[in-house]
């Protein structure tokens, strides 16, 4: 016990004192959080002026409607255009036009519309960036209003009448489970969807870091002096343990952070609490202790296989082709968890979330859409244990052989082959 | 009272015997050289007697008891492959390892300070092992190997690499050793290390115990049985029916007497030849010719 202790502290000391476990824990999380602030600022304080446009209206009718409807506001309260003059039946055309486009060509107007004199024809925006759709957008649809209204108006009709006659009712979403209903915006798949994005990408980079950590004691030939003092299994057990101590380091970070980021409302003033997605995101705290769960369940069970697997190589290059073993149960997860957000009830959803190699991921997220009945959650958390165990087992008895094999990659025969040396 | 007494071993890998049925006793305050060509099973037997390997017969006691997890304590282990974490310092290696040996911490940095001062490592102790020279990285591993002090000690290859001013600090550390009364067990290809250092030795080749007993009983038993001549001109006598094997080295010859001949008359027909004969000498063989006798038989 106590060597194991030994093993977890240097396994732990020498990877949290790294740079790259700084860059990674620390840098690369702000960075991340850094331009989504960015991002979100941005958006919220672009200063944009308003849009200066002159309304050349050669029918002669409609331009008072549209000026009505160009009541668009910028980010700061001011109107989105600013319309200077309204130009009704010029008698010369070609010359207003020359002179607008002077003054565009000299910043002192952004655009001109130009409406035709039968309303049936193509109207014209003019202007020096036509791709800017912010602006274009409102415009178009404040012309649409307007044209739409007068042939309306001509018909007797009132738009408003229409609009109250076409009104699309609105659809709401509710969730019922058993603590009650609760309003559905999406949040519950974004949920869902991010737990297996988290559970994924923590299971494999753990269970990497685990090979790697195995290989780099064979290639510097370090091995055979530990081994010479510990057992493999010791050296095995304090290994996962350490590496899970730097996962639970990483994550207490990471959590830490965020709370406090929160609770001194660097995120509510920048209006990211209220009105935005997040606001609406509530994670149960049985959630987040079942993914704990099974979390820790499937690390076990993926460390030890990674473990094994870098036992088993002399180098980085023969890991890579081995430890698709690993990793293939995890990218099946990614493929296959579509379905069982469709229908997390469906007999599929229930056998594959039973599997041990699935369940770490897939019984979590089925429990994150829809709770499901406690036996099925107890039998694969049984299942996850007992199969934990079993690999652990075999793991290091792989483990015990391979750390002191050099040389050629061994085949998927050898390894079993391995299993049953005493 | 033996140290180590190897039993009947005998240990196999798929379809090779690596070793085989091994029987071997090191004498406790000796220092053995565990000697045999490349791949003759040294290695797989150092591995056994430090319970990394377990044979698949035959037992072995390591200061009288069966080798199990916890007897590793007592023994220091310089493998040949060598390699410690490049990235950790060396202070902080040596600590580690000798925790792993039982030793407290504060006793664990104690010997280590005093053994890199005594090994002329002081300034490098806060230092990357990746830092440091080959010599230096196999300086430190030899540290790791004695600090906790054990009764047994093997190392295997442990002047590989150094210079002869390092090669003499660890010879003359390990005679300290041996007058402490540690036993310790050498494995190396030097024959001239093993005669100046080895108490007794053990030849193994192909698995097998060809030889083993005290250095200096297997030499004399071999008798005198060499000539070393020195000579300059024609070397015509050495046709003598009574040499058996030659050996040419730049200033004469080495020629082994077949058995029953009489030593005086070659030196008669040297005489008589047109040779002149500066140097004449009746030797025990050197333990480089005993190995090639005893590897090179059928």
């Amino acid at each position: 016990m106590r060597k194991i202790l030994l093993i977890i502290k240097r396994e732990y000391l020498t990877r949290v004192r790294t740079k790259g476990f700084i860059i990674g824990t620390i840098i690369v999380p702000l960075i991340g959080l850094g331009s989504v602030l960015l991002v979100v600022f941005l958006v919220g304080h672009t200063a944009t002026q308003s849009l200066r446009i002159v309304i050349v209206d050669n029918s002669g009718s409609l331009a008072p409607a549209i000026v009505h409807g160009l009541n668009g506001k910028l980010a700061d309260g001011q109107p989105q255009f600013a319309v200077e003059e309204t130009v009704s039946r010029p008698a010369s055309l070609d010359d207003l036009q020359q002179d607008l486009r002077t003054r565009i060509n000299g910043e002192k107007l952004d655009a001109y519309l130009l409406i035709p004199q039968d309303l049936d024809q193509s109207f014209e925006l003019h202007m020096r960036n036509p791709d800017n759709f912010s602006l274009v957008g409102p415009l178009s649809s404040a012309v649409d209003q307007a044209v739409i209204s007068s042939r309306l108006d001509r018909r007797g009709v009132h738009l408003n009448d229409i609009q109250t006659v076409l009104k699309s009712t609105d659809l709401k979403l509710l969730k019922v489970s058993e603590a009650g209903e609760s309003v559905e915006k999406g949040q519950g798949i974004a949920i869902a969807i991010a737990l297996v994005v988290l559970l994924y990408t923590a299971l494999l980079m753990y269970g990497i870091i685990t090979m790697r950590s195995v290989i780099e004691e064979k290639t510097t030939r370090t091995m055979e002096v530990l081994i010479s003092s510990v057992r493999p299994f010791e050296l095995l057990a304090g290994k996962i343990l350490g590496v899970a101590a730097v996962a639970f380091t990483q994550f207490a970070i990471w959590m830490t952070s965020t709370a406090l980021l929160f609770s001194f409302g660097v995120l509510a003033s920048l209006g990211m609490t209220r009105n935005s997605p997040l606001a609406g995101v509530h994670v149960p705290i049985s959630l987040v202790i079942y993914a704990c769960v099974f979390f820790v369940g499937g690390y076990f069970m993926y460390a030890s296989m990674f473990a094994a697997i870098g036992s088993a190589c002399s180098n980085e290059q023969d890991a890579q082709q081995l430890q698709w073993l690993a990793m293939a149960p995890l990218v099946f997860c990614m493929i296959i968890y579509g379905v069982i957000l469709n229908d997390p009830a469906s007999r599929t959803a229930v056998i594959l979330s039973e599997i041990p190699f699935f369940a770490p991921v897939l019984m979590a997220l089925r429990i994150s859409l829809q709770m499901p009945p406690a036996w099925q959650i107890a039998l694969s958390l049984i299942l996850l244990v007992l199969t934990t165990v079993a690999v652990m087992y075999a793991s290091a008895k792989i483990y015990r052989v391979g750390v002191l094999m050099y040389g050629k990659r061994p085949s998927l025969v050898e390894l079993v082959r391995w299993l049953r040396y005493t | 009272m033996d140290a180590i007494v190897l039993e009947n071993v005998t240990k196999s890998y798929d379809s090779v015997t690596a070793v085989n049925a091994v029987s071997l006793k090191v004498r406790s305050g000796a220092i053995l050289g565990l000697l045999g060509p490349n791949g003759a099973g040294k290695t797989t037997t150092i591995r056994m007697i430090m319970n990394i390997l377990v044979p698949d017969e035959g037992s072995i006691r390591v200061l009288g008891e069966l080798v199990t997890h916890s007897t590793r304590d007592k023994i220091g282990y310089l493998p040949e492959e060598r390699g410690l974490y490049p990235r950790m310092k060396v202070l902080e290696i040596i600590v580690f390892l000798a925790a792993l040996h039982g030793l407290t911490q504060a006793e664990a940095g104690r010997r280590a300070k005093e053994w890199l001062d005594r090994l002329g490592l002081s300034e490098w102790s806060d230092k990357k092992l990746i830092d440091l020279s080959k010599g230096m990285q196999q300086k430190v591993q030899f540290i790791t190997s004695v600090i906790h002090r054990p009764p047994v000690v093997i190392l295997d290859e442990p002047f590989s690499g150094l210079d002869p001013v390092n090669a003499a600090t660890i010879q003359e550390i390990m005679l300290d050793m041996r007058s402490q009364g540690s036993t310790i067990v050498l494995s190396t290809h030097r024959m001239e290390q093993v005669e100046r250092l080895c108490d007794c030795i053990c030849l193994i080749d192909k698995g097998r115990n060809v030889l083993d007993g005290e250095l200096r009983a297997i030499k004399q038993s071999y008798g005198k049985n060499t000539l070393h001549i020195e000579f300059t001109g024609s070397d015509g006598f050495l046709n003598h029916p009574g040499i058996g094997q030659i050996t040419r080295l730049i200033t004469g010859v080495e020629a082994k007497l077949k058995p029953g001949t009489d030593p005086q008359e070659i030196l008669k027909a040297a005489v008589l030849s047109d040779a002149r004969i500066t140097r004449f000498e009746l030797l025990e063989p050197s333990l480089s010719e005993i190995f090639i006798d005893r590897t090179t038989r059928a």
